[in-house]
């Protein structure tokens, strides 16, 4: 084993072990991690696998197919976690909202 | 003149403060002198608004935080529906809007022939006074950029001066809590298909209101507050 496949793994490990010991997931959430895992353990391991899908896939190099998919990735997650900025953001404007008009209502009729 | 104080209880004018301090008195005084409903929207302001609001009558309503003005328009607006308003205007804190457009702006309403109005300092060019220059430049983007996200052609794209019916005010519901629900009003205005017009109204450009205003780069984010509007609609 070489000296990054050591990095990587015991990075991923320790990313499982805390998602694990959190112990607040449903099935779902855990097989779709465990597959996550296994899968990056594996490709940590065998490299030259990815080169034999990206050359299926029309791509140059294994490394080069990771890439392209993190990008895709990357711009999934900024927009879902967008998303739920903005609805976290109308959450706390309606509770500030409607406490800030209760509020001036308890003052006028006093 | 009687029947004129009832008619101008029932305009609630919607003054969002952040941070105006001194300035807000002068503003609310002089809308006040007019015998219109002011709701001060203090916009979780570091001192209290309603230290410099000692004995006037106006409604005063306090946000924890600050939210935008977008926001606080929108409180404004709930309340001022809840006390029974005929009439909602915008007007800025900040002492560049004058009391007196404020009858100007209502006109068209009145007949209920227009749902709402927009002030513009650009439709009688002598009245715009001066304009400094990137500011200029800013507003004429500003306008073809509302006109392609919204089809509306407004002759001043951020004017913060606007009347509206009560109806109509139930029909324009901001979401976009910053400075981004100047377009969105555009927006829903096509949506819900409202009679609109603009009306010509003066701008001052104090020391003041141009230190208060919106720095250039701030126009960036509200274009991609835009984007991320249309995309998440």
């Amino acid at each position: 084993m070489t000296g990054i496949q050591i990095i990587l793994i015991s990075g991923i490990l320790v990313a499982a072990f805390v998602f694990f010991i959190r112990r607040r997931n449903n099935i779902a959430d855990l097989l779709v991690f465990t597959t996550l895992v296994g899968t990056a353990i594996t490709f940590i391991l065998f490299p030259e696998w990815t080169n034999i899908i990206a050359h299926k896939l029309g791509v140059g190099r294994g490394a080069d197919l990771v890439f392209y998919l993190c990008i895709l990735l990357f711009v999934f997650v900024s927009l879902k976690l967008y998303a739920r900025l903005r609805r976290l953001e109308q959450m706390i404007t309606d509770v500030i909202r409607k406490e800030a008009i209760a509020e001036a209502d308890k003052l006028e009729n006093e | 003149m009687n029947n004129l104080q009832n008619d101008n209880q029932s305009v609630f004018v919607l003054v969002p403060s952040y941070n105006e301090n001194e300035v807000l008195r002068d503003v609310v005084s002089m809308l006040v002198e007019k015998k219109y409903s002011v709701v001060v929207i203090d916009d979780g302001s570091t001192i209290r608004q309603s230290l410099y609001l000692k004995n006037l009558p106006v409604h005063y309503i306090r946000h924890k935080l600050n939210l935008g003005q977008g926001a606080a328009l929108q409180t404004g607006t709930n309340f001022a529906l809840s006390k029974g308003a005929t009439y909602i205007v915008h007007f800025d804190a900040d002492g560049q809007h004058s009391a007196k457009d404020v009858a100007t702006l209502l006109h068209p309403l009145e007949d209920d022939t227009i749902d709402i109005v927009f002030g513009s300092r650009f439709l009688v060019p002598t009245l715009s006074g001066y304009i400094p220059i990137q500011k200029k430049i800013l507003l004429f983007f500003g306008r073809y950029i509302n006109y392609i996200f919204s089809g509306l052609l407004l002759s001043d794209a951020h004017n913060g001066l606007r009347a509206m019916t009560s109806k109509a005010s139930t029909k324009i519901i901001l979401t976009e809590n910053r400075m981004a629900h100047a377009s969105e009003i555009l927006f829903l205005v096509k949506k819900n298909r409202l009679r609109f017009t603009e009306v010509s109204v003066s701008i001052s450009y104090t020391d003041y209101s141009k230190s208060k205003g919106q720095p250039v780069w701030n126009s960036i984010r509200i274009f991609f507050d835009l984007i991320l509007h249309k995309l998440f609609e």
